[in-house]
């Protein structure tokens, strides 16, 4: 852990990425405030600088004056607020997690926003942990819609969810030749197809990499989905065609993102870490995480890494 | 003025509506989930099996009508129903168990799980009676059929079960537990293992021909190529008949044989297990997983030494397929042919598109087609082709997801992708089932699937 001095050297290092679990129920907007919150106050309760001097000449005008060095209450904190307030912060999150997931979220502090941008547009992939139940279906697909069917489930087994969820798979990697935007006759597409997986066109086009059901224990499971341009309400879909295909309903009880990129859980700072000194510290270990990784900031293969 | 209360009727509901969509959005009651129903939705048995086809509709080969659903009038089938570009569920298979399936030139037969006389049914282009007798009228028998119709075959018990079926250009061959084989359709090169009559008349011909036993052994499998037959007997040995002018009969010379004659060349002291044949070339497999080939090798189909055009006796592959391990299922079309291996790779060779690109037209050589084309990658190392099966200029493979990849020449739309474009690297084709067989033909494809619940 960094030593730290004082709160302007402190400042000046909060430059960069960091890396945040996301609590669920809790939007993205709160987990910034919250962050920015807690910095200024850790940096505010830091040793501060010494306080301004202010000259006065004082003295009669007609006789020979005085020279004074005295304190400038006009900088002392408990005159003009605290030193480091949220303004001095910029905060930005490089790919968005809905208000109801939770997991791996980065967030770009000051400079650092400009690297998130980065990882933005060179979409990384991302891994969830999509948590669903069998046996009642609602109106938004999540644990917090009104309940539109119930149906019975003992006949769904775990050979069945398997065979299900592996021909989803399959079928999105068809469709991910359909979105990658090259012309099926060509020599350039057989020769990237022939390589494995490709990237999306744009941003817009949700594509699955992996499937896989990773905990069945009925009504209860749980898949791992590997996605690019994924947003939550399309994960919860997919529970929700997942029951359809196994002749029940299902809905989504809750979506953990657990990789992104190659920042994974073990990256990610929990809320009761969310203080100054586990920050800085958060903030080298992505460091290193991206200088070993150049592609996650520029990215220019077709292929996925 | 009744028309007139009701429209008010409707507005006032409009405003009600707009109304309600204004206000707050209500939380729900947590006891109204108790009150719905429990519903269950039917779910299938082990045994239920799903038959999807696709490809060229206007034979009657796919046994469909029309697309359900479009456009459903006063009529019961359309006539303009061409093709079927993706695959569609046959209800044949809903109302009798599919046990075996095949596809000929033009036509499909299946046979199905029954204690009654009719076992084997078939619909498609009848022009030799390769799919039996059938006429409304008497003296004028059908050369086509739009929907299936059940095949008349003399089995001597009804306890008699269908284990293989086989169809060529216009023959048939249907394997039977204990009976033999029973033949059906054209003779005209002795494809149906008899003697050849040439003035024998085939269109609206009521005859078939038992092979009951060949050598006094029973027969275990079938394959018809284009114009010829094969078949395996319990101890593994492969006799044929038909159409020998390309040396796909594998006798040793180039002529029409009519009774089954034994297979000769490398084949004779192995135990072969299955043979492949669509047109003119045919592929062997042992049960040690190695391969033997015979039959017209204008493209190298089967690479032999003497760059022979027409191998007329088997061969061993088994240099040209040294360093691949066991082969699992082979498969030969027009003008190549596709094996796969134990550890689930693809393998081709010949002219065509092979599924190597669009610029590769040919290889002498056995060529790998990339296993990421079949699903295999980071997040799913383990999927591996487990059968292959072929057409005339299209050819398909099965994982072991029970997903179905196609490839090659889409002659109408007989790939399933939804359009009538080549293809020139594996595709999966979007059947919501466990695909456990394919059949391809010359423009038509049926798979036997297994539903997923």
């Amino acid at each position: 852990m960094v030593k730290i001095k004082n709160a302007a050297t402190a400042f000046k290092a909060l430059n960069g990425v960091i890396c945040v679990y996301k609590p669920p129920c809790v939007g993205i907007p709160k987990v910034q405030h919250r962050i920015v919150t807690s910095l200024c106050r850790d940096l505010n309760n830091l040793p501060d600088r010494p306080l301004e001097q202010r000259l006065e000449i004082v003295g009669a005008t007609n006789e020979s004056m005085q020279v004074k060095i005295v304190p400038n209450y006009a900088d002392d904190p408990l005159v003009c607020g605290p030193r480091y307030i949220h303004d001095d912060f910029k905060c930005s999150w490089a790919t968005h997690l809905g208000l109801f997931s939770s997991g791996v979220l980065l967030l770009g502090l000051n400079e650092g926003t400009k690297l998130t941008y980065h990882i933005n547009v060179g979409r990384p992939t991302r891994a969830f942990k999509v948590h669903g139940q069998l046996g009642k279906a609602t109106d938004t697909y999540f644990w917090n819609g009104k309940t539109v069917e119930r149906t019975t489930y003992k006949h769904i087994t775990r050979e069945k969810i398997d065979r299900v969820v592996a021909h989803m798979q399959a079928a999105h990697q068809r469709t991910m030749y359909q979105l990658s935007g090259l012309h099926m006759e060509s020599e350039t597409t057989y020769e990237l197809a022939s390589k494995g997986l490709i990237r999306p066109a744009n941003s817009k086009l949700p594509v699955i990499y992996g499937l896989k059901c990773v905990h069945f224990k009925p009504p209860n499971f749980t898949l791992e989905v590997q996605s690019i341009n994924e947003y939550d309400k399309y994960l919860w879909t997919l529970v929700h065609d997942l029951g359809v295909q196994l002749k029940a309903s299902a809905y989504c009880t809750g979506v953990q993102c657990i990789r992104q990129g190659k920042f994974t859980l073990d990256h990610a700072l929990l809320r009761k870490h969310w203080k100054l000194e586990h920050i800085l510290d958060n903030m080298d270990q992505c460091r290193q995480v991206l200088e070993e990784n150049e592609a996650l900031l520029n990215q220019r293969s077709t292929h996925l890494n | 003025m009744n028309s007139l209360k009701v429209l008010l009727r409707c507005q006032r509901n409009n405003v009600y509506i707009k109304r309600a969509a204004t206000t707050k959005k209500k939380m729900h009651d947590p006891n109204e989930e108790e009150q719905l129903p429990i519903f269950q939705y039917p779910v299938s048995k082990s045994s239920d099996r799903r038959l999807y086809v696709w490809g060229l509709a206007e034979t009657g080969a796919l046994g469909i009508h029309s697309p359900l659903g479009k456009h459903r009038g006063s009529k019961s089938y359309k006539n303009d129903f061409k093709f079927a570009w993706h695959p569609m569920r046959s209800s044949f298979c809903e109302r009798f168990d599919v046990i075996q399936i095949a596809c000929g030139y033009g036509f499909t037969v299946a046979a199905i799980k029954t204690k009654e006389q009719h076992k084997v049914f078939g619909t498609g282009i009848n022009t030799d009676s390769q799919i039996g007798y059938h006429a409304p009228r008497m003296g004028h028998p059908l050369e086509m059929l739009l929907s299936p119709a059940p095949i008349y075959i003399p089995y001597k018990s009804l306890e008699t079960k269908i284990t293989g079926l086989a169809a060529g250009r216009a023959h048939t061959l249907v394997l039977t537990d204990n009976e033999g084989v029973f033949t059906l359709g054209n003779n005209a090169y002795g494809q149906c293992g008899r003697k050849i009559n040439k003035t024998e008349e085939y269109r609206g011909s009521m005859h078939s021909h038992n092979i009951k036993k060949l050598a006094a052994e029973k027969i275990i499998d079938v394959c018809a190529g284009q114009d010829h037959s094969l078949f395996i007997t319990e101890s593994g040995k492969v006799y044929s008949c038909g159409w020998g002018a390309d040396g796909q009969t594998g006798l040793g010379n180039f002529d029409n044989q009519g009774p089954p004659g034994l297979v000769k060349g490398d084949i004779t002291s192995e135990k072969i297990v299955k043979v492949a044949s669509t047109v003119d070339c045919v592929l062997a497999l042992s049960d040690k997983g190695e391969l033997f080939g015979w039959g017209n090798s204008e493209y190298g189909q089967i690479p032999v030494t003497s760059k022979q055009q027409q191998v007329n006796m088997s061969y061993a592959l088994i240099n040209f397929t040294k360093g691949i391990g066991k082969i699992v299922d082979i498969a030969a079309g027009g003008s190549f042919c596709l094996i796969c291996n134990e550890q689930g790779d693809v393998f081709v060779w010949g002219f065509g598109l092979l599924g190597l690109g669009p610029t590769v037209h040919h290889t002498a050589n056995l060529k790998q087609i990339p296993p990421a084309l079949f699903g295999r990658n980071e997040f799913n190392p383990e999927s591996m082709v487990e059968k292959v099966s072929c057409g005339i200029g299209h050819l398909a493979a099965i994982t072991n997801n029970g997903d179905l990849y196609t490839w090659g020449r889409n002659r109408h739309g007989c790939l399933g992708l939804g359009n009538n474009k080549d293809q020139h690297f594996p595709l999966k084709v979007g059947i919501g089932a466990y695909v456990l067989n394919a059949k391809c033909s010359v423009d038509h494809t049926v798979a036997i699937c297994k539903p997923f619940v």
